[in-house]
């Protein structure tokens, strides 16, 4: 901040002559040379230093530069910003109503004088969007959808007047950015262009009730709402730099230059010094994007919207076991709202078996596809004998939990072990650069939910000196998920990677592997259950029989993740077909000891009966969060 | 009509979609767009009540009709399930926000939400009834209500 005042004096002084002396003279160019490199200039221009030790600026888009040469230039797009800007004749097309972020900071800087511009377009775009605070809101990743797990984020434009702050707010426009791929491409296309680049990335406007629609009706997505402490010159600023980027092509990385990055590029421009790219390295994950934002002291207070899943199942839980029953009937179609049973109810208690039993309608017709002529009826009856009940007090929603997502463990995992395997003693490296495993502290994660990314092992042998490459881990995602009445989820894993395995000469071979599994889990109580897996493992290496592998298998286990310790043990056996048609038995035991948000002790075991011996491994250790 | 905001349009296209003359659309301003957008409302169309096919409204209800009118004979359309949810219990963010757009005062709000609940199969008389149909009855439903026909003047 000091540093910039200090420059900021210099360019200042030599502004009286620039207007003087127009910007083509040479002896503006150096001060406008420091000027070019000011923070608040490259983030406008959405510079980021490149390789070569110069700038490039990210969008990919010519409108969104003034001179030719502006990608790669911040001072020739300063030069050519400052001479359109001051340019004779105005209106919509004018530099001044295309970058008006650009020009009143220009203008501020070297104390140009600001007459007031002719923008129609632009202003009734403000006024329509009437914002008098700006919201981060972060729809948390939803167990059985991997490619919600690392959660999304946009911006909420929340109006000044609120005669009636929720209905206002479901009328707020949000402000996104987000992949065109609006072509016809395959999965496999999807994940491949959106991690090497080739979807345009698009800024949007839409009304925040579809976005509730999208995230918490359809994906079943609780929004965590961050009301930020924008102050009325940076919520304009904001709205000017998001008008200057609004249809501009930025292209579109999974990883990096994502959802939340480019709306962390719009809060660095609304608050200068803020400087919230600095904290992107390889990737931006939108929960961590969140934490930056609260840590920079840009959140004035939170808001819990639960998600259309999270508020059925709170319902359905305030019912007594037998208005479950009734509800269950309801939905199967064995009772109707003019069963005697329904009838005979208080209005109270008959007014919440409905209501639940129509939520738990909507969510189920969604999620299980029910026809029209099945879903809309019965719908219609509910609605029906519930509007007949007057003043019953609603079913309560779901509480705000105890642990926003922003605040679980952080997601980069290091840990050091030792232990013993094979009669080898050894220590243990992992780095794990994200996400979470049901191991880790379960608080602002979903239970039962693991995502691992590029998780590397390294043992040093101690007996040998030798150091081995144990397991590298390429995406590793489990979703083991409780079944009851109401909700019956599919529990399921799925991981590649390559991973020490066992041959027949009791060699500990490398080699590349795919596995999966499906099966189902039922609650032992709210924090625990046992689930039951079939399994499927392929490994293909040159050390194995036939070069590969295959093995269908069966897991079995148990699992508590609780607030200062989580444990999982179980049993599984692989059935390896293809070598000499040998099985391999498990069993294991695992613990993780929650000391603190950002460190733990994990201990595990595991005994293995493979090509007729037993193996022991066990290890303890510690995990560091970063 | 539904294209606009089914549609759900990219803040950027050169002209505003708010503006079309005779029929505006009030506060909407949100226009069309390609990309995953409509797939994700043709998936919400897929409700559990109410036909949401729109574009009938401006024939029902004319071109005249006021601003605040059509801006909650929108927001029904895209919302008609949860509106009539809401409207089944005589309380809920949906139905508020209705009363937000027709610019009800809060202190007749409370009849507001009584009307609707009241009247809730008046409003919606079968499974299969349109959202237009649905805005056509509540406009009338307030028209030759003492308190609440000034909204709908």
């Amino acid at each position: 901040m000091q540093r910039r005042l200090m420059s900021g004096r210099t360019p200042r002084l030599l502004a009286a002559f620039c207007t003087l002396l127009c910007l083509s003279n040479a002896e503006a160019s150096e001060p406008l040379e420091q000027l070019a490199h000011d923070p608040v200039w490259l983030n406008l221009g959405h510079y980021r230093p490149d390789l070569l030790g110069g700038y490039t600026s990210q969008a990919d888009d010519d409108a969104f530069f003034l001179s030719p040469e502006g990608k790669d230039s911040p001072l020739a797009e300063l030069k050519a910003t400052l001479t359109a800007i001051q340019a004779p004749g105005s209106g919509d097309d004018h530099a001044r109503c295309r970058f008006p972020a650009r020009d009143q900071w220009l203008r501020t800087r070297l104390d140009m004088p600001a007459p007031p511009a002719d923008c129609p377009a632009y202003e009734t775009w403000r006024d329509e969007l009437n914002t008098k605070t700006v919201t981060l809101v972060f729809a948390a990743s939803y167990l059985n959808s991997p490619s919600s797990m690392f959660g999304h984020t946009f911006l909420r434009l929340d109006p000044a007047d609120t005669r009636d702050r929720d209905a206002d707010l479901l009328l707020a426009s949000t402000v996104s950015y987000a992949a065109d791929a609006s072509a016809h491409d395959s999965e496999i296309m999807f994940a491949y262009r959106g991690i090497f680049g080739g979807y345009p990335g698009i800024t949007s406007v839409k009304p925040y009730y579809e976005k509730i629609k999208l995230y918490s009706d359809i994906e079943n997505r609780d929004l965590w709402e961050y009301r930020l402490n924008l102050t009325p010159e940076e919520t304009d600023r904001l709205l000017a730099h998001a008008w200057e980027i609004r249809d501009k092509n930025f292209d579109y990385y999974f990883f990096d230059e994502n959802c939340a990055y480019r709306l962390l590029a719009l809060i660095d421009v609304a608050r200068p010094g803020t400087q919230l790219l600095d904290e992107v390295n390889t990737h931006a994950i939108p929960s961590d994007t969140v934490r930056w934002v609260v840590d920079h002291d840009l959140v004035a207070s939170v808001n819990y919207r639960p998600s259309s899943a999270t508020v059925v199942a709170h319902y359905l839980e305030q019912l007594s076991p037998e208005q479950r029953d009734l509800a269950a009937d309801l939905t199967e179609g064995s009772r109707t709202v003019d069963s005697p049973e329904i009838q005979a109810l208080p209005d109270e208690d008959r007014a919440h078996v409905l209501d639940a039993t129509y939520d738990y309608v909507r969510y189920e017709a969604h999620e299980e596809e029910w026809p029209r002529d099945r879903a809309a009826p019965l719908s219609y009856d509910l609605l029906k004998a519930r509007s007949q009940i007057d003043d019953a007090e609603p079913l309560k929603q779901p509480p705000e939990p105890a642990v926003r997502d922003d605040q679980g463990h952080d997601t980069f995992r290091a840990s050091v072990a030792g232990g013993r395997q094979g009669g080898r003693n050894f220590v243990q490296l992992t780095l794990r650069p994200a996400y979470h495993d049901v191991l880790d502290p379960p608080e602002g994660y979903r239970q039962g939910a693991q995502l691992q990314f590029l998780r590397l092992d390294t043992r040093y042998y101690t007996d040998k000196d030798e150091l081995q490459l144990e397991k590298l881990i390429g995406v590793e995602i489990r979703s083991l998920s409780v079944r009851d009445r109401f909700f019956t989820p599919l529990s399921w894993q799925v991981g590649f990677g390559a991973r020490r395995t066992d041959i027949e000469s009791g060699n500990r071979v490398l080699t590349p592997y795919l596995d999966g599994g499906a099966g189902f889990g039922w609650a032992t109580s709210d924090q625990s259950q046992i689930y039951a897996m079939g399994t499927g493992d392929l490994e293909i290496d040159d050390d194995l029989d036939k070069g590969y592998d295959l093995a269908p298998g069966a897991d079995l286990g148990w699992l508590y993740q609780g607030h200062r310790v989580s444990v999982t043990g179980g049993v599984k056996s692989k059935a390896w077909l293809i070598g000499d048609g040998d099985r391999e038995d498990i069993a294991y035991a695992s613990l993780g000891w929650h000391l603190e948000r950002n460190i733990g002790l994990s201990a595990g075991w595991e005994r293995k009966h493979h090509f007729e011996r037993y193996d022991t491994t066990w290890q303890i250790g510690i995990n560091a969060y970063f | 009509m539904k294209k606009l905001i089914a549609g759900a349009m990219l803040l950027g296209a050169s002209s505003l979609a708010f503006a079309q003359p005779g029929c505006g659309v009030g506060a909407m301003i949100w226009k069309g767009q390609s990309g995953i957008a409509p797939h994700v409302l043709a998936a919400t169309t897929n409700g559990t009540l109410g036909n949401q096919t729109f574009g009938m409204t401006t024939g029902t209800l004319g071109c005249n009709t006021n601003e605040s009118i059509q801006s909650m004979a929108m927001y029904m359309d895209s919302n008609v399930d949860k509106v009539a949810r809401d409207m089944s219990r005589g309380e809920g963010e949906n139905l508020d926000t209705l009363a937000v757009l027709l610019n009800i005062d809060k202190a007749d709000r409370p009849e507001f939400r009584k009307l609707m609940q009241d009247n809730f199969a008046t409003i919606f008389p079968s499974s299969d009834t349109t959202s237009d149909q649905a805005v056509s009855a509540i406009v009338a439903l307030m028209e030759s209500h003492e308190g609440l026909s000034k909204y709908v003047a």
